[in-house]
């Protein structure tokens, strides 16, 4: 699903050059969980960035659900987000006036589906995370843990092949936390393929697979528990 | 199209939600585009040529018969009833014509409504109407040098008899009766190039064609110049005396014909000379229509200097409008950064600037367009000379409209270029 081959990512400013990734190796299967750990600006959000086609990297390759990135133009740079991708961001990134009908449409407009379809999608979405009642609400008319569940619901709508969530509860308070964690750990067993950065030890160690991240490289992989994880289990250090 | 719909519905969404930056910003651009539109219609139509395909053809014909041989005198127009009599017997140019204006009470004669209208009077010769290609709606000149005949124009026939075919209709003027001849179709001269005198460089072609000896007959008034020693009693009387009336206009249509008719007036004035008239030395001019228009400075220097700052006001207006819409649309990069995170290609967050400020554009081209026909309407109260001249015509319209859409596209297309070069990942932290 994702392999990623001696990535680098070198950020440079006038003075100073950091390596945020270097010699970066992941292979992640289809269905499979990942918790990504490690301290801070070690090259978590880094990783996932790339990994979500939100930046770009200087070495290596990376494919996605057999795609090559490497040399692809914007059309399908933006072709594989919008199919292929669900990115769940730590502060939600919803459009604070669009309701929650409209955030959740917003992908799908950029694909040749008919309102009808549309329609469908968001519905479903919705009811996937819960919030079937509430499609013309605003996001400020819910909870932290609401809006999150939301900006969930649009990374859901466009069926992705894997979906990729940068501390999504790093913003809420533990009970909203853990009904956040409960709907991925539910998509996970209805097949989705997650990769979650987080701080939270407890969140990580309920998770089927931990790697951890430090100085932009992984040094350290440990398989806990798999859930749901059929496919072998390959990792390259 | 869907696409269109669904960035039209978005764009339409952000005005209303911004509207007070809108309104701020699409008045700035519109009042800066307004005031340029307006200015430059009117030196546009100051300075349009009224003629444009035989301007090079006609001329006025200015005689230094002015008994006055101060050197800088200024070169004067008009002339005696003798000298336009002696000019129109040429047989050189392919018109002739030699006017004066004057002014009238008249009425239908077969109207019970006693009401007199006012109108003005060309006293002219049949040259006039081939020579400035006066278009007849029905009917055509008089023949006779003292008939009781008229042609009239569109506006005192609409007035008088509401339009339609007046011809072998009679005007009373002055108690005496005269046979309208022809009518002419509606018709405008900017500016009227056969009577540019000041105040009335601009005005409509007149109401009544006459005879100008009829005119003159029926003591229609005019305004004279004389020596100090001439006295003049009755317009009829004005014939053979040193009194300045009369304006003259020739179309040549080639250099040998302009030669001709330059030996033609020099050759007179030479004559007059050795009859012991007082003259200047030897300059008598033909200028063509563009060259005289400059002579009568038909365009106001006034207007130009005004035209300069016109122009500065609306470089400062699309300054702050563009600067107004840079800040817009750079705050508004967080969405354009979510919408690409989301899979919208460059090309669709582009098209989408593209209609918002495509929609942008088009209310301030209205509202500059309002603004300047408002402030086209407050020229015109300030210089009245202008009324029925000026107007915003297609290719200002289209001015008009352009500047207020590259303003707001290149405002637009900056700040969207520049979040198109920075990375997703940092946009949306
Ligand atoms: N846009 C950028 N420009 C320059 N340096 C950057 C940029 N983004 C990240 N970095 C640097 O790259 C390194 C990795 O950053 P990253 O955000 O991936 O860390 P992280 O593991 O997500 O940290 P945290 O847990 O605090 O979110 C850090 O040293 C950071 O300063
Ligand atoms: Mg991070």
């Amino acid at each position: 699903m994702l392999n990623m081959n001696n990535i680098s990512r070198i950020y440079r400013s006038d003075t100073i050059q950091t390596h945020a990734l270097r010699d970066f190796n992941l292979q992640v299967n289809a269905g499979e969980f990942v918790a990504v750990t490690g301290p801070s600006g070690s090259g978590k959000s880094t990783f996932l960035n790339v990994a979500g086609l939100l930046d770009s990297f200087d070495e290596g390759s990376y494919e996605l659900d057999g795609v090559n990135i490497q040399g692809l133009g914007d059309d399908e740079l933006s072709r594989l987000r919008n199919e292929k991708i669900g990115f769940i961001f730590q502060n939600y990134n919803l459009i604070p006036d669009f309701t929650l009908f409209d955030n959740i449409d917003m992908p799908l407009r950029y694909r040749s589906f008919n309102a009808a379809e549309r329609k469908r999608r968001i519905s479903n979405a919705l009811e996937q995370v819960g919030l079937a009642s509430r499609s013309n609400y605003l996001p400020s008319q819910l909870s932290g843990g609401q809006q999150q569940r939301v900006a969930i619901a649009r990374a859901l709508a466009g069926e992705p092949k894997i979906l990729l969530a940068d501390e999504p509860t790093g913003n809420l308070d533990s009970l909203m936390a853990r009904q956040v964690m409960e709907l991925l750990h539910t998509l996970n067993e209805a097949g989705s393929t997650i990769i979650m950065v987080t701080h939270d030890p407890d969140q990580a160690r309920a998770i089927g697979r931990n790697v951890q991240v430090i100085d932009g490289q992984i040094t350290d992989h440990s398989v806990y528990a798999p859930v749901n994880n059929n496919a072998p289990i390959e990792v390259k250090a | 199209m869907e696409m269109f719909n669904y960035y039209f519905k978005l764009s339409i969404r952000n005005l209303i939600r911004n509207r007070l930056f809108f309104i701020l910003m699409i008045s700035t651009l519109a009042v800066g585009v307004g005031v340029f539109l307006a200015n430059i219609a009117i030196i546009k139509s100051m300075s349009s040529d009224p003629i444009p395909y035989k301007s090079k053809n006609i001329f006025n014909v200015s005689l230094n018969i002015w008994p006055n041989d101060t050197p800088d005198a200024e070169l004067i127009e008009i002339m005696r009833y003798d000298d336009a009599m002696h000019l129109l017997k040429n047989n050189i140019a392919t018109h002739t014509m030699v006017h004066y204006q004057s002014q009238v009470y008249t009425r239908d004669i077969d109207s019970t409504n006693l009401t007199r209208h006012q109108a003005v009077v060309r006293a002219t010769t049949p040259g006039f109407f081939p020579l400035t290609d006066a278009p007849f709606a029905f009917g055509g000149s008089w023949q006779q040098d003292r008939a009781k005949q008229i042609v009239i124009g569109d506006t005192l026939n609409q007035q008088i008899f509401g339009g339609g075919n007046s011809v072998g209709k009679t005007l009373e003027i002055d108690g005496k009766p005269f046979e309208i001849v022809g009518v002419l179709k509606p018709w405008e001269l900017k500016p009227l190039f056969y009577h540019a005198e000041d105040g009335q460089k601009f005005t409509t072609t007149d109401d009544i064609y006459a005879p100008i000896e009829t005119a003159m007959d029926n003591e229609w008034v005019v305004n004279v110049r004389s020596s100090a020693t001439e006295r003049s009693d009755s317009v009829s009387d004005n014939r053979g005396k040193n009194v300045f009336f009369i304006q003259t206009f020739v179309q040549l249509d080639n250099q040998q014909q302009k030669n001709a008719m330059q030996q033609y007036i020099d050759n007179y004035s030479q004559h007059r000379q050795q009859q012991g008239e007082y003259l200047r030395a030897n300059d008598n001019r033909l200028l063509d229509v563009n060259q005289w228009l400059k002579h009568k400075e038909v365009v106001d220097e006034r207007m130009l200097a005004f035209a300069l700052a016109t122009s500065l006001f609306l470089a400062v207006c699309i300054f702050n409008a563009s600067s107004l819409l840079l800040a817009r649309y750079h705050s508004a990069r967080f969405e354009t950064g979510l919408r690409r995170a989301v899979g919208a290609r460059m090309k669709d967050v582009f098209y989408q600037g593209l209609v918002e400020s495509v929609l942008v554009g088009v209310c301030c081209a209205i509202l500059a367009l309002l603004f300047g026909w408002i402030f086209l309407q407050i020229s015109i109260t300030l210089f009245p000379a202008l009324e029925h001249t000026s107007d915003i015509d297609a290719p200002l319209i289209i001015i008009g409209i352009g500047i207020a859409l590259v303003t707001s596209f290149i405002s637009m297309l900056y700040p969207l270029i520049r979040s198109c070069r920075t990375p997703l990942s940092t946009t949306l932290k």
